[in-house]
């Protein structure tokens, strides 16, 4: 087998098993707002933390490289890269699994955790 | 296995090496980007758009490139690193990822 098929057939074992995974996730939403659970965390935050919440963590697999420091980024900004994700106009295998287990309101939720309003960029 | 374990880790590794880029140069090249994205890359110019400062040089590169290969689909970003160099996205990245701004690691 080549190895770009191996490495494909990988990808796509990755996307499907963690979709699997998240979508046993229940559908409603048990904290104040939508996509938040009780307590104000968004609902999936766990699931960003374990790259997203790492100083200087690395992807190992497509590609090598930093994962992209999410807190602070513009709120629409990372609707749209979650929605990019779910449509699969852009290609991280996990990244792809994940966000297709989020509903709008998630994303929402997720982006009025990390992200950041323009006032706090003049500082 | 293992035969299978090493070929995935070739693969893994066998993307083209992100170059280190120029900072200065970066710069030189940025104005273009300036427009959306604020001078120092932390100030967008509609919350659509994202920040760009102090974001990891690698991974403002791998997106560039996406951009310029189609991995990564947007019209706008799309057109705009068409004509550039590997070597000037490069130096983008590590002019951007030099700034200082709002991005920062959160649980």
């Amino acid at each position: 087998m080549k190895i770009r098929t191996i490495t494909k057939c990988l990808g796509t074992l990755l996307a499907v098993a963690s979709a699997c995974a998240f979508a046993q996730q229940p559908a409603q939403s048990s904290g104040d707002k939508p996509g938040e659970k009780a307590g104000g965390l968004p609902r999936f935050q766990s699931m960003c933390v374990g790259c997203h919440g790492i100083p200087y963590y690395q992807t190992a697999f497509p590609q090598v490289y930093h994962v992209p420091k999410i807190a602070g980024q513009s709120r629409q900004y990372i609707v749209n890269a979650l929605k990019a994700y779910k449509a699969g106009d852009r290609s991280h295998p996990s990244m792809q699994g994940i966000a297709k287990s989020l509903s709008d309101d998630d994303m929402a939720a997720l982006a009025a955790y990390y992200g950041a309003d323009p006032a706090e960029a003049k500082k | 296995m293992s035969k299978l374990l090493a070929l995935v880790l070739a693969a893994s590794v066998s993307v083209p090496a992100l170059a280190a880029g120029n900072a200065e140069a970066g710069k030189q090249k940025s104005q273009a980007c300036a427009a959306c994205h604020g001078p120092d890359g932390n100030h967008p110019m509609t919350p659509d758009f994202p920040r760009l400062a102090g974001q990891h040089p690698d991974y403002l590169l791998k997106a560039l490139r996406d951009y310029k290969s189609g991995a990564r689909k947007n019209p706008i970003m799309g057109g705009q690193v068409q004509a550039l160099k590997d070597e000037d996205l490069a130096d983008l990245a590590a002019y951007f990822s030099e700034q200082s701004g709002t991005l920062h690691v959160k649980r």
